[in-house]
């Protein structure tokens, strides 16, 4: 990431989350990818941070010269995509 | 080495708002987190204040003195943490369940709480998206919402911007008492910290850290999971729960539900909530797991069944994630908010499973008045340490 952007540059584009909002969260602490996305919601929206993580990555990176162990990922959780619940459930209402 | 009025350890809702409140009685005040602040059951909980899910008495009294509390909070720190007063809607699909919330809205109005059945029609004015064969509920006016993690940081930097001093990733390895067992300060890996007032807020992990002082606590860690729904227009407008709810987080109460061997063995609840995001919050469950907060397949499918007979619309929702996290519980569902009494200066703040955002305001100030010798709001000698003894169980029971 390029330090000489502009802070209103969108990074998370689900949540619109841009650069300066998330130059902001480290500086009030966070360190991770899930500790800017709980300060920001960067990674929180319908695509679950495919889009931003790497981007979010490399900003920690940049602004801390942090490893990329420390930065980490955010948790992987279920669904791997959006899935509707009707479908969780099966088309007979539960009954499975 | 530098040496404080009071250390908090743990950076949750309880350890922050214990730090925020001593903080503002003029004492100098450290608080020490190991991972980041809200890493724990803050960020992988729900949003709610709510009284409606309390037992009469202290636990209720409790919950309305938190609520009135964060209305001033929210005054006090120039950060937002989506504090709303917005009510809580309870459903009941059977006459049992209604008979069971009618005998619970009867004692809520005769201790002065705002609470009011309901019937087929009400619930459906207030929440047009039910299920239409529902046959009741009941309202409590005074519930909140907000955002327990923005709390934390609001907290926080609040704090430090006003020069508390904040230790993230700072992992306490010990208690330092002189020969009366008298608080000095803790051990962390980073160096010591001295302090005549330590007060333990670990949550789940209070009891690793109550060892270190020769303290048993009973706090087991209670998994709940969680439902995010995409972003949609307002589905519903307020927390709303089934009454069954009430089954899943207390024992003894009498009634079964009529629902799928999956709902049963997976212990679910429908409660359903919207976020300043869009989103929907859709739960929830209480099983023990040990610290285990993987999200499992079984109990996802049981919460989106749940949800979708309360919720039909559900049905054409998409779900975006599902995050579960471990709940600190007692075996008396009671917290302790105490001073250890065989550890002068060693205090703990912990044990309040489900309920801790609800009354981490109320908490926090009662510590704050515990530490300084100030009398506590209302008596709180249900909540001491000295209640319990060995295996856990209530002196009482």
């Amino acid at each position: 990431m390029n330090e000489h952007r502009d802070d209103d540059v969108l990074i998370c584009r689900c949540e619109e989350v841009t650069l300066g909002e998330i130059r902001e969260a480290i500086q009030n602490g966070a360190r991770t990818v899930t500790g800017v996305k709980r300060r920001t919601r960067a990674g929180m929206g319908l695509c679950q941070g495919r889009t931003c993580e790497r981007l979010v990555q490399q900003i920690l990176r940049a602004e801390l010269g942090n490893a990329p162990e420390e930065i980490g990922t955010s948790t992987v959780r279920p669904p791997v995509r959006p899935v509707s619940f009707g479908s969780l459930v099966g088309d007979e209402g539960g009954k499975l | 080495m530098s040496a404080f009025d009071a250390i908090v350890v743990g950076g949750g809702v309880i350890g922050t708002q214990a730090a925020y409140h001593l903080f503002k009685e003029g004492l100098e005040v450290a608080l020490v987190e190991r991972y980041d602040i809200a890493d724990g059951t803050s960020s992988h909980c729900d949003a709610v204040v709510l009284i409606g899910d309390k037992m009469p008495g202290i636990d209720t009294e409790q919950g309305y003195a938190s609520i009135q509390r964060f209305k001033e909070i929210v005054q006090e720190v120039p950060y937002d943490f989506e504090f709303k007063v917005r009510g809580l809607l309870y459903v009941c699909e059977t006459e049992p369940e209604m008979e069971a919330a009618a005998g619970y809205v009867a004692d809520q109005v005769r201790d002065g709480y705002d609470m009011q059945m309901l019937d087929t029609k009400d619930i459906l004015a207030r929440e047009p998206y039910l299920a239409k064969d529902l046959i009741g509920g009941f309202w409590s006016s005074a519930d909140a919402t907000l955002n327990p993690y923005k709390l934390c940081y609001a907290l926080v930097n609040h704090m430090r911007a006003q020069g508390a001093k904040i230790y993230d990733r700072t992992n306490v390895t010990g208690v330092l008492l002189d020969e009366k067992r008298r608080v000095k300060g803790v051990e962390t890996d980073r160096g010591t910290l001295l302090a005549k007032n330590v007060i333990n807020c670990g949550g789940a992990w209070a009891p690793e850290l109550a060892r270190m002082a020769g303290c048993d606590l009973p706090i087991q860690p209670r998994k709940g999971l969680c439902l995010i729904s995409e972003k949609a227009f307002p589905i519903c407008s307020q927390k709303v729960q089934e009454f069954g709810y009430m089954m899943s987080k207390f024992e003894g109460i009498n009634f079964t539900r009529n629902v799928s061997e999956r709902v049963a063995r997976t212990n679910v609840a429908m409660v359903i909530e919207p976020t300043d995001a869009d989103n929907f919050i859709l739960g929830g469950n209480r099983e023990f797991k040990g610290f285990d907060i993987s999200a499992e397949i079984e109990s996802i499918q049981a919460i989106a069944e749940r949800g979708i007979r309360f919720f039909p619309i559900l049905r054409e929702m998409n779900l975006i994630r599902a995050y579960a996290g471990v709940r600190p519980y007692m075996p008396d569902h009671l917290p302790v908010v105490s001073e250890v009494d065989n550890v002068p200066g060693y205090y703990i703040a912990a044990g309040h499973e489900g309920d801790g955002i609800s009354l981490s305001a109320i908490t926090g100030k009662m510590i704050a008045q515990l530490v300084t010798g100030k009398p506590t709001d209302f008596n709180i000698d249900k909540l001491k340490y000295s209640r319990l003894q060995k295996g856990g169980k209530s002196i009482e029971q």
